[in-house]
């Protein structure tokens, strides 16, 4: 059976035509696969991640996670945000616990799985900081850090890398499939970057429309670590960039 | 020909006023005044000399005006009102701004109400005050606390309702209840918002008070520079102003290093709902 | 959606008959007397009768008379002022602490020198609603000019703008939301000091019409005109926030 398996699902946002998002999209989801939803902007990728997350209920259709509904966020489906969303009254230490103290789980063990996740995300020496003393790229280590904290069996991440600049980014795709192999989880991952797809995923799932449907499903068979410059990936590359026109 | 304003490209460290002018400018307009005072060119009544206000300072904190009453004793009982009154303010607006903000049935059923008495110039209830509750000190400490109510209600309902969602939304992705993001992410998140109005509401209360005190009151700093101006003491008056300013200024330095102590994750501009 | 927006606007209608309602239900049932604590209908309808309309039309356009013009002279200094101040770092420098010394020092405190140099009459008040007036206006106007994003001006420099026309065409535009603020709390403000200045020193005017009634013990009267000065204030300011989102909102986030 699927990790996650998205059957029938589409969205309405407003009535008539045009406020269809997302329509008849089915889609399994295999435990511990990295899989990445890319297409243009406004083509639904970002609310099918949030329908997957359980932050929307879909118009028509179900996701089901292990074979149960999904029904609201949380409980083990972690998220990363674009805008790392860390709360900026909080310490990186504070960011990180904060799930574990909403599960209540004792301060003594919050404390010893956040300095863990400090570490495996390396940034150590900034327990202390405040989101705002952080840079781009080390506030959205501690956000992952922050879902990780969990130990959720899926980890949903859109566009975490889309606000920094190219090299930085380059650096937190390398650190994300660094995480990745060490605390194996079952990733979705929605980018609209197809390199990032590229070097990244077990599978790249194209949407593309108005209303968004799937495009196109293109496993990457490309062994990890992945060469950048590797020209199996250009060749993907051009059939994704041919269905995404 | 080429302008030169404080956001003007290119223009180098070589254009910009040198750091004394300010002061400079300052000390040449006293000086100057001081000059036109001794040269006659100036009514003593209308713009008495800087060093005769230096003077009567002295005779204000020594002797007092009316006589016994110190500038330190008409100091203390305005801050005191202030105090009483702000203090009032802020425990009814938090808890009521907490629950108005979260509950937006609340909002949109207070919103008349809250638009309407914020809109109420607080010193046209001061008649009112005294016809309720006499001349006494309550009905100046209720002033205030009416005057700074409404702007820290205003605040702190605005610093709840306009929480970030991608926060909510986050801290509902990390197993967080209803009541958790109350406690633990809109609170928090309120409170720069929070701050500002309370900050506000110090100004507000601190120019109430001076309106209140000139009707009816003898001591305190609204009533100094009124009565003074009674008994052709203009000079008094000019110091009285200057001490009010001063206290002014004073309260709102002590209330920025108060959130900056309280509130060390923040920075930045915040828009202040008045 | 619309059928949301209207139990909004129900709710909202809802909250303030309530309270008006409850007003009236407590202030007849005789728990205070009703000379001290008059129910809105008997206040509202005695003071009608107690007050000609000309009478009422005078106080009224008494005060708003004195706002006008203080206002219109505060506004309009502040926005000059600022503006320069903003865009002339030399200009900042030598006026700005004189304008920072005086800022402190509330409006209202000014009224016991307005006296002594321009006595009892329409000037004392009209100079210190001027001074409520220009701060704020001042600030903002300042602060627009300050803050007017670099890139816009550098953009206008490049298509060959200099010196008045870049200030005119593109950095006054620029500076007009903050402005705009400023204005407004300016308004307000000067609604304030108005009042505080007829209550102390004034023969006519709401503040006045308010202060004479309490002389004779009319809280009918008082509670009148308390709703007066909201209502009037109410009206002006929607009227003011009117305008500006006609100008602005079109391009700017209100």
């Amino acid at each position: 059976m699927a990790r996650i398996e998205v059957q029938g699902v589409a969205k309405q946002y407003a009535e008539g035509e045009g406020g269809l998002a997302l329509d008849g999209i089915d889609l399994a989801i295999q435990d511990n696969e990295f899989v990445t939803l890319v297409g243009r902007s406004g083509c639904g990728k970002t609310t099918l991640l949030n329908v997957i997350a359980g932050l929307v209920a879909p118009s028509a259709g179900e996701v089901r996670v292990d074979g149960r509904p999904v029904t609201g966020p949380g409980g083990g489906k972690g998220m990363v945000f674009q805008q790392h969303a860390l709360f900026p009254w909080l310490t990186a230490l504070g960011n990180i616990e904060f799930g574990c103290k909403s599960r209540g789980v004792p301060a003594g063990e919050r404390r010893a799985i956040a300095a863990q996740l400090i570490e495996l995300v390396g940034l150590r020496g900034s327990e202390a900081k405040y989101p705002i003393e952080l840079s781009g790229g080390m506030q959205q280590r501690v956000a992952i850090a922050r879902a990780l904290a969990l130990d959720p069996e899926i980890l949903l991440m859109d566009e975490p890398f889309g606000a920094l600049d190219e090299l930085t980014r380059i650096e937190m795709q390398d650190e994300l499939l660094r995480v990745w192999s060490s605390r194996k989880k079952t990733v979705v991952f929605v980018t609209h970057s197809i390199w990032e797809a590229l070097v990244l995923s077990d599978r790249v799932v194209v949407l593309g429309g108005r209303p968004g449907r799937i495009r196109l499903d293109l496993p990457i068979d490309v062994a990890r670590p992945r060469e950048r410059t590797d020209p199996r990936l250009t060749g993907l590359y051009g059939e994704i960039w041919a269905y995404l026109s | 020909m080429a302008r030169s304003g404080p956001t003007s490209p290119d223009r180098g460290a070589a254009r910009r006023p040198p750091g004394w002018l300010g002061p400079g400018v300052l000390a040449a307009a006293v000086v100057a005044w001081e000059g036109a005072a001794r040269a006659g060119w100036l009514v003593p009544f209308y713009f008495p000399a800087p060093s005769r206000l230096a003077d009567t300072l002295r005779e204000l904190l020594v002797v007092g005006f009316p006589q016994g009453v110190g500038m330190g004793t008409h100091i203390g009982v305005t801050l005191g009102r202030i105090a009483q009154g702000y203090a009032l303010a802020i425990a009814l607006a938090i808890p009521a701004g907490l629950l108005i903000g979260w509950v937006p049935a609340l909002d949109r059923l207070a919103l008349p109400v809250v638009t309407f008495c914020r809109s109420v110039a607080t010193l046209s209830l001061l008649p009112l005050a005294i016809a309720w509750f006499g001349v006494g000190e309550l009905s100046k400490v209720l002033l205030i606390a009416y005057a700074c109510f409404w702007v820290v209600l205003a605040n702190v309902v605005a610093g709840v309702k306009y929480v970030d969602p991608l926060l909510v939304r986050a801290a509902r992705s990390l197993d967080t209840g209803p009541a958790g993001i109350f406690l633990r992410v809109a609170l928090p998140a309120a409170l720069p918002r929070a701050f500002a109005g309370m900050r506000v509401a110090l100004g507000v209360g601190f120019m109430t008070i001076v309106g209140v005190e000139m009707v009816g009151t003898i001591q305190g700093l609204g009533a100094l520079i009124l009565e003074a101006r009674t008994f052709f003491r203009s000079d008094v008056t000019l110091v009285g102003m200057a001490v009010i300013g001063l206290c002014g200024l004073a309260l709102s330095t002590l209330l920025e290093r108060l959130e900056r102590l309280l509130l060390p994750w923040h920075r930045g501009l915040e828009s202040v709902r008045r | 959606m619309s059928g949301r927006r209207r139990g909004d606007v129900w709710l909202s209608v809802a909250g303030a008959a309530g309270v008006i309602l409850a007003w009236e239900a407590v202030a007849r049932s005789g728990a205070v007397s009703p000379a001290v604590f008059p129910p809105p209908s008997v206040a509202l309808g005695g003071s009608l009768h107690r007050l000609s309309p000309g009478e009422l039309g005078q106080h009224v356009g008494a005060s708003l008379l004195r706002i006008g013009w203080g206002f219109g002279i505060g506004a309009g200094l502040g926005v000059v002022l600022g503006i320069a101040l903003g865009w002339y770092r030399w200009l900042a420098a030598l006026v700005g602490p004189l304008v920072e010394l005086v800022r402190p020092i509330p409006p209202l405190a000014w009224i016991p020198m307005a006296i002594v140099w321009f006595g009892l009459g329409e000037p004392s008040k009209v100079f210190v609603i001027f001074l409520g007036a220009f701060f704020p206006v001042f600030t903002n106007a300042y602060k627009g000019m300050t803050s007017i994003d670099p890139v816009l001006l550098r953009a206008a420099q490049t298509m060959g703008l200099a010196g008045p026309r870049l200030l005119f065409q593109v950095a006054i535009p620029a500076a007009m939301p903050d402005l705009a603020t400023g204005i407004r709390v300016g308004w307000g403000l000067s609604f304030a000091v108005v009042i505080a200045a007829e209550l102390i020193a004034a023969d006519r005017g709401m503040g006045f019409m308010i202060m004479r009634a309490r002389e004779f013990g009319d809280v009918g009267v008082i509670v009148f005109g308390i709703l007066l000065i909201g209502t009037t204030n109410l009206v002006t300011d929607y009227a003011i926030g009117g305008v500006i989102r006609r100008r602005l909102g079109r391009w700017h986030p209100i």
